[in-house]
Formats: structure tokens, sequence, C-alpha cells
């Protein structure tokens, strides 16, 4: 989900998804950085993302990934489940609290 | 399957997987190093950071792959090369499942081809033979007249009817008369069997009479094949034919060398036999009803062609060509399924005996990181690689099968339309069983390996010192049931074997040795006065006795035994127990002579009284014993009830035949029912009391047959008249062959399904014992080193498997007993001697016994240093 609300930022390659990611969260989440390819590859399979030829920063040839439309479709459900879960477990911790 | 453009897409997803990778690692460096970092460093914490990155890949790719498919030829090299590593095992399984395959689709085939679709007639399942008796052995066909055939063939149950007049006749115009059977058939004939001729065509309702359609095996053997015949003529008894087709091999509707368009005469005397096809869903007993009426209508019309009292009895034609050969087919159709069951049980045996010896590698490969799916796809890989190859040698095997019995299988014993050809539903049908049963037992360590956590099954490979209970039982109830169903097997066989002995060496009653018959039949009209007729007869037989290669010649109306003459009820006006049916057989004086049966007491008749007819006649014992079984048979009169007293158009009877016979001799009992069957008592009596216009000669001669024989008879009939035909020489011993071929034929499939099932048994044993000893090595040296005697180890190595023979030979032995009915009702042997079951169930247990020694020397042998040292 991470990744894809990323991604729909703008286009990127890997190595800058990592940063961005490591940055967005304030460096909270540490991932292994290799297991993200695994996890790309999902989406590119699932058709969520698109991967062209591109240039890193660096200038070297690199691929960049993009979030296709039935991507954005999917991670606008899951945005919608996971806060419709958040919304659910603060209900009962205010309930626990209270 | 992968499809090309798919394959292309991965390799380049693939491509851009690895520049991804490698950007990313290389800007992660750049980035580390413009932090303050050298490049070593830089690389070691990228790569740190980024985590296996061979893996990793590896990992990204498999999103893209098929999982089967690119790991199929490993697996497949891997399981050559387990096969090969493990000849014997390989060996064992590939040839258990061939030889099961391939005996059970050879014995389909043969039960397909010889009962389920003998014949290649249209609708041949529901063709009968209209017989007026039910318990005739060898009962007469329904004859009609030509205008009762037309209203019969109008009856609505039926689908179809032809008449035929089989004649043997003399193809004329050859320096020697040869005798043919030529039938006649009504011109509908073609249309009704709806076999399309294999050269020229058929003959149909628009053709004269003289046209002739040849049978494939006459048309081989008198023309040679010659596929220029069609147009030309020959003559039959000087009148012209011309031949206007060939038929197929597999067309032999009653044996016929040659057909003809029967033309029915006005002569109301003159009838023709009919055969019928029913209306598909008409059950016999309805169309027995429905026709009877009309037959009996019919007979009212002329009395003098059909038996005072009848009921018509339908006979379907696969009843009559196999007869009681029906139930001796299904039950070894129903032995070989039990061979291909045991074949699967021993492929079971081989297969968890030898993934139990592989739990500790499936351990190991689990451990190294190898999913469920990768150790299935592994294994499923190899059991298929031998079930497959098992499954190719028994189609090899089948086609050999079938080749074999067609070579050593008697013609006489199948119908002769029957095409024994592989059958190709059940080929796939016993590969499928045995390739299913290879892969279920060759996944079986894949699931157990799912079962068992990593460590323990590592474990258990290390410390062998104590087998697993569990196991065990189950390869001991494998074992047991395979013993079980070769005791079945063994007795079935060994009491086929004791039965065809028992016909091998019956006391016939007479000597088979050199004798033979010939038959000869007259010109049709030919010597129509009965005296003239019984002149002609005894100057063939006299001329015969001149020969110095014959020693003796008489003449006899039936075959030679063990086949039987006609059936006739008797009366014996002096007897309380009268009435009952008797063989009649019509001989000549010097039959006994000739044939070597001895005459109790009494006398013969003269050549005078048998020229004469006299009415006297000479009884069996058998006839004694139902009759006079305390009395004086000798001047008793009887009186036989057969049919046809005045004689008709081909059949001539005695002037003053009034039935009535004096008894004047016993003779001894000689089979007639079959040897080795009761013999049915019997009455001989003058030829010459009704003659038909054809006769037996019965010769014994100085040496055994030859075609130089046959042409020194030929020669001699011919010089009494040029135009009289000779049929083929049939030998004694022939007939004795021929009735005991069926069950030579049940025998000798029986004993090999037996061995084979023994073979299967034995070996089931030896790969359980020694799976056994090499999964207990470093136990049972432990054991030696600690001073356990010998007896002990072979004990604990043969114990539970011999119980368990011991335990299936026992079940064997009570499921024999409990079919041994349906056994002997089917094939007439006995399954229940107990001397034959003693000699089989010893044969079972040697054989165990003796598949055992191996393993138990390999147990004793071991080496307690070594054994300890092993692995």
């Amino acid at each position: 989900m991470m990744i894809l609300q990323s991604l729909r930022l703008q286009p990127m390659h890997g190595y800058a998804l990592v940063k961005h990611i490591k940055q967005a969260s304030d460096n909270l989440l540490q991932v292994e950085e290799g297991s993200l390819y695994p996890a790309l590859q999902r989406m590119l399979k699932e058709g969520w993302l698109d991967a062209k030829a591109g240039t890193s920063a660096k200038g070297r040839p690199t691929r960049i990934y993009r979030l296709t439309n039935a991507g954005r479709r999917h991670l606008e459900q899951e945005i919608a489940s996971v806060e419709k879960m958040f919304a659910g477990i603060a209900r009962v911790l205010a309930i626990a609290k209270a | 399957m992968l499809s090309f453009r798919q394959f292309f897409s991965r390799r380049r997803r693939y491509e851009d997987l690895s520049v991804s990778i490698r950007e990313h690692l290389q800007e992660k460096v750049e980035d580390l190093m413009e932090e303050g970092m050298s490049r070593e460093e830089a690389a070691f914490a990228a790569r740190r950071d980024f985590g296996n990155a061979a893996l990793l890949e590896e990992r990204s790719r498999q999103v893209w792959q098929q999982p089967l498919l690119p790991y199929l030829l490993a697996d497949l090299k891997f399981a050559c090369r387990q096969a090969l590593r493990l000849p014997r095992f390989t060996l064992a399984t590939i040839a258990t499942l061939a030889i099961g395959i391939g005996a059970q689709a050879t014995m389909y085939s043969v039960v397909h081809a010889v009962l389920m679709d003998p014949y290649p007639y249209q609708g041949a399942m529901r063709m009968v033979h209209l017989h007026l008796y039910e318990k005739d052995p060898v009962p007469d066909d329904l004859g009609l007249t030509g205008p009762q055939f037309a209203a019969f063939q109008r009856s609505p149950l039926l689908d179809g009817a032809i008449a035929e007049d089989m004649y043997s006749r003399a193809l004329t115009g050859e320096a020697l008369p040869e005798q043919v059977q030529a039938a006649r058939i009504s011109p509908n004939a073609f249309q009704y069997f709806g076999v399309p001729a294999l050269l020229g065509r058929e003959f149909g309702p628009s053709d004269e009479i003289h046209a002739a359609v040849l049978s494939y095996h006459f048309w081989k053997s008198h023309y040679n094949g010659r596929r220029d015949i069609i147009g030309t003529t020959f003559a039959m008894d000087h009148e012209p034919f011309t031949i206007v087709g060939v038929l197929p091999q597999r067309f032999a509707w009653t044996g016929s060398d040659l057909y003809t368009p029967l033309a029915y005469s006005a002569d109301p005397q003159r009838v023709a036999n009919v055969f019928a096809r029913l209306k598909p869903g008409i059950s016999d007993p309805a169309a027995e009803n429905a026709i009877e009426p009309m037959l009996h209508q019919f007979a009212r019309e002329t009395p003098a062609n059909f038996p005072q009292i009848f009921h018509l009895h339908l006979v379907h034609i696969n009843e009559l060509a196999i007869g009681r050969f029906h139930g001796v087919l299904i039950i070894l159709f129903i032995s070989v399924s039990f061979l291909l069951l045991l074949a699967c049980v021993n492929v079971a045996i081989l297969f968890l005996a030898r993934g139990e010896a592989r739990q500790p590698e499936i351990a190991l490969r689990k451990a190294l990181g190898a999913g469920p799916s990768r150790i299935v796809g592994q294994l499923l890989t190899e059991s298929l690689l031998l079930s497959l190859a098992g499954g190719g040698c028994g189609v090899i095997l089948a086609l050999g099968g079938i080749r074999l019995v067609r070579h050593f299988m008697l013609p006489t014993l199948f119908p002769p339309e029957a095409e024994i050809a592989l059958n190709l539903p059940v080929l796939f049908f016993s590969v499928a069983v045995s390739v299913a049963t290879g892969v279920i037992c060759g996944l079986w360590p894949a699931l157990r390996a799912a079962r068992i956590d990593a460590r323990r099954a590592v474990d258990a490979g290390s410390h062998k010192l104590a087998g697993r209970k569990g196991t065990r039982t189950s390869h001991m109830v494998l074992l047991a049931g395979q013993a079980a169903i070769t005791m079945l097997l063994l007795a079935c066989s060994g009491a086929t074997l004791q039965k065809l002995s028992r016909l091998m060496h019956a006391d016939l009653g007479y000597d088979p040795q050199h004798l033979l018959s010939v038959s000869l039949a007259l010109h049709e009209g030919d010597h129509h006065q009965w005296s003239d007729r019984v002149a002609y007869f005894e100057q063939i037989r006299t001329t015969m006795d001149t020969d110095p290669a014959i020693l003796s010649s008489a003449i006899l109306e039936a075959g030679l035994p063990p086949s039987a003459g006609q059936t006739t009820p008797v009366s014996v006006p002096e007897s309380n127990s009268a009435g009952g049916e008797v063989q009649c057989e019509r001989i000549s004086a010097e039959y006994w002579r000739t044939l070597r049966i001895p005459l109790l007491h009494g006398r013969n008749w003269s050549t005078a009284e048998i020229v004469h007819s006299a009415h006297l006649a000479v009884i069996n014992q058998a006839m004694q014993r139902r009759y006079w079984p305390h009395a004086d048979p000798i001047g008793q009169t009887i009186v036989l009830n057969h049919g046809v007293a005045a004689g008709n158009v081909w059949t001539l009877a005695a002037p003053g035949n009034d039935q009535h016979f004096q008894i004047i001799a016993v003779v001894g009992d000689v089979p007639n029912q079959g040897i080795e069957e009761h013999v049915a008592p019997t009455v001989y009596v003058p030829y010459t009391g009704i003659m038909h216009d054809w006769f037996n000669l019965v010769l014994r001669t100085r040496e055994s047959a030859t075609a130089a024989l046959l042409h020194t008879i030929k020669e001699r009939v011919h010089a009494i008249d040029a135009a009289q035909a000779v049929g083929d020489i049939v030998t004694a011993d022939d007939l004795l062959q021929e009735d005991t071929s069926r069950d030579r034929f049940v025998a000798s499939l029986f004993t090999a399904f037996a061995f084979l099932g023994l073979a299967f048994a034995v070996s089931g044993l030896y790969s359980i014992q020694s799976f056994l000893v090499t999964q207990r090595t470093r136990e049972f040296g432990v054991r030696i080193a600690l001073g356990a005697r010998r007896e002990h180890i072979v004990g604990l190595v043969t114990c539970s498997s011999l119980f368990a023979i011991l335990a299936g030979t026992a079940v064997g032995l009570a499921l024999d007993l409990s079919v041994s009915k349906i056994f002997s009702r089917w094939t007439s042997g006995n399954s229940r001697d107990p001397e034959m079951l003693a000699i089989v169930a010893a044969i079972l247990l040697a054989a165990a016994a003796l598949g055992s020694i191996v393993p138990a020397r390999l147990a004793i042998s071991i080496e307690p240093a070594e054994a300890l040292r092993s692995e």
C-alpha cells in the first residue's frame, strides 16, 4: 500500500522508492531493501504497476515504476479498508479508556 | 503451457529486474560514499541493507514463473539418474507393471473378441437359430418350405430372416472331384448380414442361380488368393457357376466354402433351414411365444417336415459357438484382473519400501528450503517415469500376447468369425490403473514428509536403531493380500491341471491310434433306391478293405467318438423304467473291429443282417445299467421313436422299418458326451435302417494318416464312381485333441497366471524383507555385536512377513473354498481337492521361504563394525 501510495505521487525507480518510504516514515519503518523487488514484481503481475526504461537520479539506465489505473483503484480500496479498520480500532480503544 | 510471447516477455522482465537491482545497489553505494564511507565499506553496507541479492532476484523472478515446467526437465534428469542408480528396483517395477498390463489387456482382448463382439454381421447379437427341441445336443435348425419362409419373414418381431440349404457338393472338371461345402442361401442373405464383399460383389435378388460368392478361406486354399478370378466359371456336380465375388475373412457363416443363391422349389418336402434376427428389445421368450403358433400352423400343413410334438427354442448364434466356455472366459478374465491387482500391490510395496528409505533425503531437501510442491513434483516425475515405462512395456507385451494367443489357439476353440485384436479401451484402462498406483504410492513419501517435521526425519536417518512399527503394518497387509490372491490363482491352476491330466489319461474304451474317418456325400438325387444305395455304400466300404494300407473299414453315420450320434426317445416294453432318451448310432458290423471296442456279451451282426437292415440292436454298458441293471438284456425288445420313419427326398428308409429292435449284444462304453464325462446310454443299429445321402467311412490304417493316404482313398472311390467326391481326413487323435483343447487352453492360462502371481508375491516378499534389512542394519549390527544368535536375526527378518504369507494363504484357501462351486460350474474342475490344495499351498510356502533366503543371509552377514560406521 505504501509502495502504491508513493508511486501515486510520482513514478519512481526502486532505490528512489526505498528512500522515499524511509523519509516519509521518518525512518520508523526499516525494511530489507531487497524485499522491495519481489513485491514490485507481484504488483507488476497484478497489473497495478507498469515499468518502463528510464534514467536514475545519477543518469544511469534503470526502470521507472508507475501506477496504472487498476493500481489506483486497488489503492483506493485498500486505503478505504485500512481506514475502516483504524476507525474500528480507535472506537474500541476509546471505549476501553472510558 | 507457456506461449512463445510469454516466454520472451519474461526474458524482458528478468532483464528489467536485473537492471533495477544493479542500479539500486550502485546508487546506494554512491549515496553512502557521499556520506563519507570508503568504496569497500559502502559496498558492504549496501549489500547488507539490501539482503541476499541473488536470492531476492530469484524470488522476484519466481513471481513470473509457472512452477512446473522450468523444473520438469531437471526433475526428469534427476529421475533418470535415480532409476539408473537402483537398477533392481527400476527393473522390478517396470517388469511388474508390464506383465500386469500385458496379461490383462491380452485376456480382455480375447474375451472381447470372443464373447462381446465375435461377429462381423450387422446386429449379430440378435441373430438366432430356431431349434425345435430344447435338450438335443446337436439340434436341427428349423426347416421351412418356400411359401412358409415367405410368411415367416413377415413376422413383426423379426428384423430379417434368411433360408439356407447346406450341402456337400463335388467340384468337377478336375482329375479327382473335390468335396466342397456349398450353401444355397436366400438372395436377401447378404443384405441381412450387412458385410461388404472383399472382392467383386455379393449376389442379390436380381441374380440368377448360377452366381457364386466364395469364402475367404476357400479363395485362399483353392485359388491361391488370385484377384483375377472374378467372372470366371467353375463346375460343381457338372453345373457351371460364375464367381461374382469373394467374402472377407471374417465372414464364415456356417463355415461354408461357397455360397450360391437358393431357389425354393415347389416340392413341399424340400425345405431349407431358417435363421432370423430379432428386432431390438424383443426378448427370447416373447419371440418364442409369438412364433410358435405360426410353426404349429406350418406343421399342420406339412406334417412330414416337423416332429410330432415340439417347442420352439431360440439359441443365439454366440451361445451355440461358445456354450459353456463363456463361464471359463469370464473366470479367466477375473483371474487376470487379480493378476493386475497383484501387480499393483507389488508396485505399491516397491514404492513404499523405497519411499521409506528416502525419508532422510526428503527431509534434507526440506531443510534446504524445498517447498512441498517441489518435493511432490520431483517424486511425481520419478513415479510417472517408471509407471509410463512399465505401461509402454506392457503395451508391447500385450501385442506379443495377442500374437501368442492367435498362434497357439486351435481355431475350433472360438467362432471362426472372431478376430482377436488388441482392445484399445482396456489397454488404456490397465495402463491408467497401474500408472495411478505408481503415482499414488510414489507420492506417499512426500505426503509422509509433509506430516513429519524436518528435524525428526533427519534424525530418523542418522539414528537408525529401530524401524518404526506403523509402516510395517501396511506392508504386511499388502503382503498377506498378495499371498491370498496367489493362493486363489494357484488353486484354480491346480484344479484345471488336474482335470487336464485326467482327460489325458482317461480310459477311452477304444483305440484312437491310426484311426480316421472321411465323409462322402452323394450327388443330390443319386442312388435314390434304398437297395441301390446300400449296395453303393457297401461297394465303397469293401473296396477300402482291399487296400494294403487299410486294416479295417466300417460305415458310421455320425462322427468318431467322443462326438455323439443322435438323441432318440426309446421305450422298453418289458421294463418298468421304460422311456427316456438314448443315443442312437447307425453303423456297420465292422465298427467294433475297426475301433477295437470289446463285445462283452452276445454276438455281432452278420454282413447279411446289415445289408438287409435286420431289426437287431447292440447296446452299451451304460444302457444295460439303466434299463437292465440285474437282468440279461440279450433278447429283449426296444422301440426307437426317432423322427422320420418313412424317409424323404434325402433320406431313404428300409422296407418294413417298424422301429422295433431286438438286443443281440452288449459292448463296452465309449465316451460320447466328451472325455471324462459320464457315458450316455447308447443303442447301435444297422446303418441301413435309415439311409442319408451321405455317410462316414471309418478306417483303421497301418500308419498315420497322410496326404498320400487320402489320395489312395480318393482313387479307390473314383474307380467306382468318377463323380464321387471325398471329404478331408479327420483323425481320432485330432478329435481328442480338439475335445481337450479348451481344457488345455484354460489350464495353460491359469498356470501362467498363477506362476506370475507367485513371482509377484515372492518379489513383494523379497523387497519388503530387503528393505527391512537395510533399514535396520545398525540395529542388527548392534544385536550381533551384543551376541545375538543368527537364528534370532533370521527370525527378526522373516518372522512377520512369513506370518503375513501364512495368514494370506489361509485367507486364500478360505476364498477358494467359498468360490469353488462357481468355479466348478464354469470349468468343471474341482478346486477343493485337499491333495491338490496341499500341494499348491506347499508350493506357495516353499517359494516364500526361498524368497526369504537372500534377505536373511544379508542380515546375518552384517559386520557390526561396518554397520555402525555406515552413514
